[in-house]
């Protein structure tokens, strides 16, 4: 019983948000407003975008990008236009020009620095531990032969 | 890898974490605005004051300086009375023009806040927030001044006051009043 009651919960709490999403009935233009939305910094906040944001000069912008597109400018032509107010600082993904090109490579470098770092450390640690002094192996005498015999007879 | 190498890796690697650090947690009023040398975006709004319609266009041909506040901000009452006395200087010379734009505020607020500190020039309501936008304002206050043929020549975040008020005065309104180039970018 218990298990029923816990398995139906589980399948409400699982399904039923995405049938309220869908009575909600976003429409192609809100759509597209959160799209671009997501990709514009909020210049008042700290790394969060201006979809995700609930400062007033981030609900300005939304509407301003909503705006925009019922005036049937594309979304290229709506990022070029906060770009040109704000500059490179107003994208979510820095462009791929200039200095900017350190963020997209730095995180290889630095693994691979990490890595290189740790090989040679490993290939230390390895090199200098001291290997046990190895003992020549003392042939078995009757006594422990005879002995052995029996144990894996039994 | 000898000493040399590994302090030169390690100097690249704390730059690095420095520029990252900076991006991600860095003052957006230190970056440099994109709009110095750009034509000034044309608006209109309501007075705060009277209600009248004020619009960039009809100061066409003359030095005008914006300044972005809010009754909330507090960076703004710090400078108003530097900002009061920037007017007193320039307001008999018929080529300057200031204005102030009210910046998501509530009016009445606005009303209040210009009756408490005093106001000797007009003031514009950014109602929708968009001449903000069109301005790249990250916060209040902040000031632009545009020049004769309506060119952004300056823009200042944070309040005038200091130094910042001599330089805005002295090397870049007087200059731009007599048609005289900026000695440098003086943002």
């Amino acid at each position: 019983m218990m298990i029923r009651a816990a398995l139906l919960l589980l399948i409400l709490f699982t399904f039923l948000p995405s049938v309220f999403a869908d009575e909600v009935g976003e429409t192609a233009l809100d759509v597209q407003v959160r799209e671009i939305a997501k990709t514009l910094r909020c210049t008042v906040c700290q790394t969060e975008n201006i979809w995700e944001s609930g400062a007033p000069l981030a609900k300005q912008m939304r509407d301003a990008i909503r705006e925009r597109l019922e005036l049937g400018q594309t979304e290229p032509e709506i990022r070029a236009y906060f770009l040109s107010r704000y500059g490179d600082y107003i994208l979510m993904e820095p462009p791929k020009h200039g200095v900017n090109w350190l963020i997209w490579v730095a995180p290889f470098i630095l693994l691979l620095v990490g890595g290189f770092f740790l090989y040679k450390e490993v290939v230390h640690w390895v090199k200098d531990t001291p290997t046990p002094p190895t003992q020549p192996l003392q042939p078995l005498d009757d006594q422990a032969r005879k002995r052995l015999e029996r144990e894996l007879e039994s | 890898m000898n000493k040399g190498w590994q302090i030169t890796l390690i100097l690249v690697l704390f730059g690095l974490f420095a520029l990252f650090y900076q991006g991600l947690w860095g003052d957006p009023r230190h970056i440099p605005t994109v709009l110095i040398g750009t034509p000034a975006a044309t608006f209109e709004g309501p007075d705060v004051e009277t209600g009248q319609t004020i619009s960039l266009d009809q100061f066409k041909g003359k030095v005008v300086l914006l300044n972005f506040w809010a009754s909330w901000c507090y960076e703004c009452k710090v400078e108003h009375e530097d900002i009061l006395r920037l007017h007193q200087a320039f307001k008999d010379n018929p080529d300057f023009v200031m204005l102030g734009v009210n910046y998501q505020d509530k009016l009445p607020d606005a009303q209040k806040y210009l009756k408490d500190f005093g106001t000797t020039f007009s003031h514009v309501r950014d109602v929708k927030g968009q001449l903000a936008i069109d301005y790249g304002v990250y916060g209040v206050p902040e000031t632009f001044v545009i020049d004769k043929e309506g060119i952004i020549r300056f823009k200042y975040v944070g309040p005038v006051m200091g130094p910042v008020y001599t330089n805005l005065t002295e090397h870049v309104i007087r200059p731009l009043l007599n048609s005289q180039p900026l000695a440098s970018t003086p943002s």
